[in-house]
């Protein structure tokens, strides 16, 4: 008789007992039920990169602000329902402040705090239970904004217009230490409610940076506490400030373990802001109306997975692990239909497909300084009326992002839904425009021969050589020669500082806050590189004086009157190829609808509800595990085994 | 043999100095430190904050050598003697010729003072340590595993040699050994975790047993990406021994085929694979770039695929200066091995 190894019958069974095991990849939740027995909530969300740092002053990125939203209040927030145009509404104040005019000529901003407002509980505030929320809280806040250590990004805006903070960010500078027991002029503390914010001149955006986090209020005692060192009588030592925020907002911080993930569980103590009342679209109706004015949040724990690879987060989408997902470039074909619908596998699914455009325009920058394209403004709308977006994006990016007709965004003031750029695609239009430059047919009447002009780009893959070349063939069409130079990031940055080309391909802006002025202001002639970002160098006496009075200004018509001009200024000296709005899908899972579509914020996940019993089920049903194949593996190793055995005998017989 | 490990060490510290040279040379002296600045500060890097970030970070000072050191400044100082205040000239030299980004970080490594990652802010010595265990749990069962496998599959085609089984074992190991590692791991993912949902297709939690769940796959993944070139090479080396005459003797003895297999072959053959698998031993440590990175494994190789993307030196540089310590730990512990398991060589 032939004795099976023992090696063999250890791997079947362990097999089958790792079959019987979950594929869930996720840890197990805080708790299993809510104190009052019913299900806990959990909402698994996924960013596609580390957080740089969890440090409201500090931090810039898009997956810090994702991670620090929900974590750390601001003094003013985006209303998720509220998306053309973006508005604000009151966060930890208590309304919106508005501006006064002050004795010196500046303007004041009075702003009031919300009473009551507990911080989290945390091990560094006595008894490890969080305090109420003081005017304290809010100058800390600005002062480390000043502190050379902190390397805040906000400041140099900031500076610019807010009494004081220069001085003592230069003072401290030169002192190497930051004095913390003085105060900022332009932050002056009325009571221990309210304080009033002094500006030297008129700059109404400072409420959408009163929405950033930035301007978050912050305990001192955190800071000084999560020192990332070991304390004498502790076991374990205490994290760094970096990534341990201690905030007001709807979830405190639990745990981010670097290149897995981030979790935070709701702020029992959290009553800042409720659900909106209304203002969303009619569609989402039947799913916010019940929700309307309560509180919030409505789930318990967010798990945020941070996933380098698009492919993860998709397999995990699809077998249910993962509530929703941006559709990247791998999945798209699989998941998005050419007629841009869902494709059926995920429709039976129940998923669904929603689109987001972003508030931020790309476009190829144009330098205004080269003696060629410079002077002569028809030889640059040809340029534009030359290049096919359409056709562009489709290739490169399956079509998903808008055609941009103009600088501003959708949804930011100022945006004309009915404005068609009239340097748009139109081959026929680029040509006339093109001899009216001097170079009819693309040639250059001086020397005979085509014009050339260089197209810089960032190139680091095939695919950005490939869509650099596509321009490049369609710049050509005109008859002109166009030579693509790639460059690394390095090169480019310094070839923009220096004014070193001639076109330039991938330059865009995302919009920091939803006003014209954080998009104008790349034209404007006092941010020409590397102070600023006008890479274009474009100077234009009308434009800035324009620029000057609208970003002084509140929102009224005569302020719109400014931004159509500006806008169509733009258009018309064509210092720049407009080329789109950047846009994605995003997959929706039957359980987790969304409440909101606004894109300023980053991700809103407070206002965000999830049907736990059909996730369960759906998960269910996706993840059977067939065992068939384990019985296979068995069998064809045991006959292998038994035919080698068999083989062996035969030949020492 | 202790004055050959004296020796030994020392001819490690301009080894990895040299390396360590390089790494700077291509960090600092091709890719400006302004441009990592720059990429990290984001879009609104002014000339102001980018000083700033070099100068928290150090990345200020001159590249190589400090050669203000040898200028002499005028300094002017406002003195107060007897309530009067005065300006007095003094001249001052510029510091010290060291005091340059090279010399300080050499002299760091020197201390094993890694510092803090240039992006993160994190001090590396706790990255190391946090994701050392990842990385071992899945490379230390791994190499252990796939040497086992490997030998004991060198072993049975070595025994079925000549036979179908033996042809179909050669056949399937230059398969193995022709296809690129990222098939295996896509098409291993896909059938496994996908198709048949054993496992996690993603994920890490150290938990227990569960955290089996995790690691089953990439280090079945390893091993079978491992399998191909070492049976080949093991099968080699064993039938050789197989071929020797003390091979034929335990034969005629009365030896039987298993024992002489798994007693006199495998140990005599051990020398040649001590030699070939020890130097591969400290290296461990630093994970599998590729398996932790699609498994989502928060391991060393993971962490160095992100300092690489992300242009952070100080990490890069850091993982370099191990690396490099690693491998000639390894080359080293291999002489030893090697007059440890062959009496016949000495170190000297």
């Amino acid at each position: 008789m032939i004795r099976l190894p023992p090696g063999v019958l250890l791997v079947a069974s362990l097999l089958a007992l790792l079959a019987a095991c979950s594929n869930d990849p996720h840890p197990k939740p805080f708790a299993e039920k809510r104190p009052d027995g019913s299900p806990w909530l959990v909402r698994y969300s996924a960013m596609p990169d580390e957080p740089k740092s969890l440090d409201p002053q500090f931090a810039y990125d898009e997956m810090s602000r994702r991670v620090l939203e929900p974590v750390m209040d601001t003094p003013l927030e985006y209303d998720p329902m509220k998306t053309n145009p973006y508005e604000l509404r009151p966060g930890l104040l208590e309304e919106i402040p508005h501006g006064v005019p002050n004795a010196k000529g500046g303007i004041d901003y009075e702003c009031r705090i919300k009473r009551g407002i507990l911080f989290h509980d945390s091990p560094c505030f006595p008894g490890g239970k969080g305090r109420e929320l003081v005017v304290g809280d809010f100058l800390y806040a600005w002062q480390r904004m000043c502190d050379p250590k902190v390397e805040c990004p906000a400041l140099s805006a900031l500076a610019d217009c807010v009494d004081g903070m220069n001085d003592a960010y230069e003072e401290a500078k030169k002192s190497g230490q930051f004095d913390y027991s003085k105060g900022i002029p332009g932050f002056e503390i009325k009571d221990p409610y309210s304080f009033t914010l002094h500006l030297t001149k008129a700059y109404p955006q400072i409420l959408y940076w009163l929405a950033m986090h930035f301007t978050s209020p912050m305990a001192r005692e955190a800071v000084e506490y999560f020192d990332g060192q070991k304390h004498a009588g502790e076991t374990k030592q205490r994290p760094s400030y970096k990534f341990h925020p201690v905030g007001t907002g709807a979830f405190s911080f639990a745990e981010y373990v670097p290149g897995q993930r981030v979790r935070m569980r709701r702020n029992p103590n959290y009553h800042t802001v409720t659900f909106p009342e209304g203002g969303w679209p009619p569609e989402l109706e039947k799913l916010n109306r019940p929700l309307a004015g309560k509180p919030i949040p409505f789930i318990d724990e967010i798990e945020i997975t941070i996933f380098r690879e698009a492919l993860p987060n998709w397999l995990l989408t699809r077998q249910g692990y993962q509530d929703g997902m941006g559709v990247g470039k791998d999945a798209y074909n699989s998941v998005v239909t050419p007629i841009k619908t869902l494709s059926q596998s995920y429709r039976d699914k129940g998923m669904t497909l929603d689109k987001d455009v972003d508030p931020s325009t790309f476009y190829v920058t144009l330098n205004m300084q080269d003696p060629v394209l410079g002077p002569n403004k028809k030889l640059r709308q040809a340029l534009s009326a030359a290049f096919d977006r359409q056709s562009w994006l489709d290739i490169f990016y399956n079509g998903v992002p808008t055609v941009a007709d103009q600088l501003i965004p959708p949804g930011i003031t100022g945006f004309r839904p009915e404005l068609r750029n009239p340097y748009g695609f139109n081959l026929e239009k680029a040509k006339k425009l093109l001899a009216e430059a001097g170079y009819p047919n693309g040639i250059d009447p001086k020397t005979g021969q085509p014009l050339e002009i260089t197209l810089d780009c960032v190139a680091s893959g095939a695919e950005e050589r490939q869509s650099a070349e596509y321009e490049q063939r369609q710049f050509q069409q005109l008859g002109i020669r166009i030579k693509v130079i790639e460059n690394n990031f390095a090169r480019m940055l310094e070839k923009e500082d220096q004014g070193n080309f001639q076109m330039a391909s991938g330059s865009g802006w995302m919009a920091d806050y939803p006003d014209p002025e954080n998009f104008f202001f790349l034209f404007y002639s006092k941010n020409i590189p590397p102070i600023g970002k006008n890479s274009s160098r474009y100077i234009d006496a009308e434009f800035d004086k324009l620029f000057e009075s609208m970003s002084s200004m509140e929102n009224s018509p005569e302020r719109s009157q400014i931004i159509d001009k500006m806008n169509l200024k733009l258009i018309e000296d064509c210092p720049m190829i407009l080329s789109f709005n950047k846009a994605g899908y995003v997959i929706v899972q039957p359980w987790a609808p969304r409440t909101h579509h606004n894109v300023m914020l980053e991700g809103g996940i407070k206002f965000l509800v999830i049907d736990p019993v059909m996730r369960e089920q759906k998960r269910r049903e996706w993840n059977r595990k067939p065992l068939w194949p384990i019985g296979l593996v068995g069998v064809c190793l045991i006959g292998l085994v038994m035919y080698g055995v068999r083989w062996n005998r035969q030949r020492h017989v | 043999m202790f004055s050959y490990l004296i020796r030994r060490l020392l001819y490690t510290i301009p080894i990895i100095f040299g390396v360590m040279i390089i790494t700077f040379i291509l960090f600092f002296a091709i890719q400006k430190p302004d441009t990592m600045a720059r990429v990290q500060l984001g879009k609104r890097a002014t000339p102001e904050s980018v000083q700033t970030w070099l100068h928290n970070r150090g990345y200020d000072k001159p590249r190589f050598i400090n050669w203000d050191a040898l200028k002499k400044h005028k300094v002017t100082i406002k003195e107060e003697k007897d309530g009067h205040t005065r300006t007095v000239t003094i001249e001052e030299s510029g510091g010290s010729l060291f005091d340059s980004i090279f010399f300080h970080q050499m002299w760091r490594f020197a201390t094993f003072d890694f510092g803090k990652s240039d992006v993160t802010g994190r001090p590396l010595k706790e990255v190391f340590k946090t994701g050392a265990i990842p990385s071992l749990l899945i490379t230390v069962p791994a190499f252990f595993a796939g040497l086992a496998t490997a030998v004991a599959f060198a072993l049975v085609l070595v025994f079925l040699r000549h036979s179908p089984i033996d042809t179909a074992g050669t056949i399937l190991c230059v398969m193995l050994m022709s296809l690129p590692s990222m098939i295996y791991i896509i098409f291993g993912q896909a059938l496994v975790a996908i198709g048949l949902k054993y496992f996690p297709a993603f994920g890490y939690e150290l938990n227990g047993l569960s955290t089996m769940k995790f690691l089953l796959l990439p280090v079945a993944l390893m091993v079978v990406l491992g399998l191909g070139s070492d049976t080949r090479l093991y099968r080699t080396i064993f039938l050789e021994e197989y071929g020797q005459d003390y091979v034929r003797t335990a034969f005629a003895k009365g030896v039987p085929i298993s024992r002489v297999m798994w007693v006199h072959v495998l140990k005599n053959g051990m020398i040649a694979l001590i030699t070939l698998t020890v130097a591969h031993l400290p290296v461990l440590i630093l994970g599998s770039l590729l398996m932790e990175n699609f498994f989502g494994i928060p391991g060393l190789g993971n962490t160095l695929y992100l300092a690489i993307q992300t242009t952070d030196f100080a990490t890069v540089q850091a993982f370099v200066f191990i690396g490099a310590l690693l491998i000639q730990a390894g080359l080293i512990a291999t002489d030893f091995c090697y007059a440890l398991v062959d009496p016949r060589i000495r170190l000297s």
